[in-house]
């Protein structure tokens, strides 16, 4: 199971990028071609691809949906 | 608790997990646990940190009166089952927009708008939709020139079936059909072979042999099949299709 998530881009190889996600987790080697994200671009990663790149607004206000659904995901 | 559906649960969301796409970050506990066919409270709490794949469960098995780990509850959601049409649709809207929120409420309206009453919990519309409705610059993903690329990764990011042709060393020789795109809808391509990593030391691949069908994740086998299984998934993955045509086509209409 896959889900979309929002990270930042770290450093780039080619279409290759390096992305952390808000959770402290990173993911290198994501295709980045589709989108034409840069070092420090916000991006919406699937897989190993990313589908949209984002504003800083649009990622700080992902950032706190995703804190929630993790914290859903905690719960008992 | 019935255990099956831990293991049954666990086996397909184990590869994406390896990935690293999803779930928490203990990559090999889940493969462990699998092949020593264990079934504790340890790996129930690390099913129960996949961001999405959980709340689905949460979603079938509240809607239809079931233990989250009912087997029927995560066949439902891997595979497709009577459990599905038995979610109300308000149910799996709302909790598209109030549990899965990670994801954008903009992408879930567009998806429950151009899907209409096709929108189903299973995990591969929640695939294709996802794909079909994320915003790159010129337009829905499957429109572009990426487009190739979108669909192979939805294809291994969808739960698969195919008939193993040959059992050989650590991989099996399958045919399926794979997920293709053609004038701008997608569908079912011919079918082809290719291989696909397994487990021998996971139940039951120890005697997996030609002609069993097979489930994958992201080429990895998850499960052998039961011929219901097999009618079920294909049935329930074709009404996917349909549903992510809609939604596609619900942005040509708009123009």
């Amino acid at each position: 199971m896959c889900i979309a998530r929002v990270g930042k881009v770290v450093s780039m190889d080619g279409g290759k990028a390096e992305v952390e996600f808000f959770d402290g987790r990173s993911l290198d080697r994501v295709d980045v071609s589709m989108v034409g994200a840069s070092k420090g671009s916000y991006v919406e990663v699937f897989g190993n691809l990313a589908l949209s790149q984002l504003t800083p607004g649009e990622a700080r206000r992902r950032r706190s949906a995703w804190t929630e659904i993790r914290r859903a995901a905690a719960a008992p | 608790m019935k255990d099956d559906g831990v293991l049954f649960h666990a086996k397909h969301a184990y590869m994406p997990n390896f990935l690293g796409y999803c779930g928490p970050d203990d990559r090999g506990r889940i493969l462990e646990d699998l092949q020593d066919h264990r079934k504790d409270e340890a790996l129930v709490s690390t099913l129960r940190q996949f961001e999405a794949a959980f709340p689905f469960l949460r979603l079938i098995a509240r809607s239809t009166g079931r233990d989250v780990f009912d087997y029927s509850v995560p066949e439902a959601y891997w595979i497709g089952n009577g459990l599905l049409e038995r979610v109300p649709k308000e149910d799996f809207y709302n909790f598209s927009h109030r549990e899965l929120r990670g994801k954008d409420p903009r992408e879930v309206r567009k998806a429950f708008k151009g899907a209409g009453r096709t929108a189903i919990p299973h995990h591969t519309f929640y695939v294709m939709s996802t794909y079909a409705t994320s915003s790159v610059a010129d337009g829905p993903s499957l429109s572009n020139t990426g487009a190739k690329k979108v669909t192979s990764l939805m294809d291994d990011c969808r739960i698969s079936w195919g008939k193993v042709r040959r059992v050989d060393g650590k991989a099996l020789l399958v045919e399926y059909s794979p997920v293709e795109l053609v004038d701008g809808s997608i569908g079912f391509g011919k079918p082809r072979t290719k291989r696909v990593a397994y487990d021998s030391a996971v139940r039951p691949f120890g005697e997996v042999k030609k002609g069993d069908e097979v489930s994958m994740h992201w080429n990895f086998a998850c499960e052998v099949l039961t011929e219901r299984q097999v009618r079920n998934l294909s049935r329930f993955t074709s009404q996917d299709i349909d549903a992510t045509n809609r939604i596609l086509g619900s942005y040509s209409r708009r123009g």
